[in-house]
């Protein structure tokens, strides 16, 4: 099962999830990792959700649509939509303590 | 009389109870898995299913208001539900109404319920009827565990047939990209209200008869949307035997 590992705040979270978990998904269950993950909509559009991958950025898919859309220029810098990512392999994410302004919105 | 069941098996129950009513099994749902369907038919089903989950928040909106006060969680369960559907990012039935644009119907054509069929409308009164009747534990088992945990399982296999068969755009189908996630988050908490709050052996025959009728209502009015709009085109036995078995 995949180890993830969220940064946010000064404080480290660790846990399992099974394998092809959404962890907005887990989280809105209230299950790891609830209630750690800052989530907001769930279908790409706020950015609350919003992490810099530290580890495991190379086992995550190609950015989708929405992640182009709303994370743009954020993209290069190791940030995904964390409700857009099925989970398969061990990943380490740090939040902001403040929510990136989607890209969309800003007029990036 | 049934003994109480414990959360384990409950579950299972209430699994098992929409199990084999699946909407997944209707011809209209193989036909659009196996990209049959003409964007005329998908824009007929767009014009019914706004009539069906466009008033969701309104049904959770009746449940709300009837669910005690004490069962505090689940109350703010369906408030967020009745917000994600709404305004917490884009209004869901924008989504499927952006769906029918691209389909080649309209919007003044999807919010007009004279043009649901009358199968749609029992769906609708249904849900109606539950939201506003029944024990809110039950209605809950009814409206989120019966029909709403349905839908990622529906979408999942519905969504990359759209994109790859029907060839519409992501931003076009976006209406199904989102509810594999939201409403695989409501479809869980519904399950674990029902599981903590049905603590009777009766509340949980009542919840496990619901959900099997809530299954079977869903099932009802998919089957209609084939008979109604696709028959005429696809006869049933073109939809062959292999197709019905992987559904």
């Amino acid at each position: 099962m995949p180890v993830v590992v969220i940064h946010r705040e000064g404080q480290t979270h660790q846990g399992e999830v099974k394998d092809n978990s959404n962890l907005v998904v887990m989280a809105g269950i209230r299950q790891f990792p609830h209630p750690h993950l800052r989530y907001g909509c769930g279908m790409g559009k706020c950015c609350r959700c919003a992490s810099r991958v530290l580890k495991g950025a190379e086992h995550l898919p190609e950015p989708n649509w929405k992640e182009k859309k709303q994370l743009g220029p954020r993209l290069d810098e190791g940030y995904r939509l964390i409700c857009q990512l099925w989970i398969t392999h061990d990943l380490e994410l740090e939040q902001d303590k403040t929510p990136l302004t989607p890209a969309a919105a800003a007029g990036a | 009389m049934p003994e109480l069941m414990d959360k384990a098996v409950f579950r299972e129950a209430l699994e098992n109870a929409i199990k084999g009513k699946s909407a997944n099994q209707a011809p209209f749902s193989i036909a659009w898995a196996s990209g049959r369907l003409s964007r005329a038919h998908l824009a007929r089903w767009a014009e019914n299913h706004y009539h069906y989950v466009g008033p969701f928040a309104d049904y959770l909106g009746y449940l709300y208001a009837r669910t005690p006060h004490h069962y505090t969680e689940a109350k703010d369960f369906l408030l967020a539900n009745m917000y994600e559907e709404e305004i917490g990012g884009d209004r869901h039935t924008d989504l499927l109404i952006r769906f029918a644009e691209a389909c080649g119907t309209t919007r003044q054509r999807v919010v007009d319920p004279d043009n649901m069929s009358p199968t749609t409308r029992g769906l609708q009164s249904w849900c109606y009827s539950v939201a506003m009747r029944e024990d809110p534990i039950v209605a809950v088992a009814a409206l989120v565990v019966g029909l709403e945990s349905q839908v990622p399982s529906i979408y999942r296999r519905q969504a990359p047939t759209l994109r790859d068969v029907y060839k519409f755009t992501d931003e076009e189908v976006e209406f199904f990209d989102l509810h594999i996630v939201s409403d695989e988050i409501h479809g869980e908490r519904g399950y674990q209200i029902v599981l903590e709050h049905a603590d009777t052996p009766e509340l949980q025959q009542r919840c496990l008869k619901i959900c099997e009728i809530g299954a079977q209502m869903r099932l009802l009015y998919t089957t209609a949307l084939y008979w109604d709009y696709v028959a005429k085109d696809i006869p049933l036995s073109e939809i062959d035997a292999g197709e019905r078995k992987v559904a």
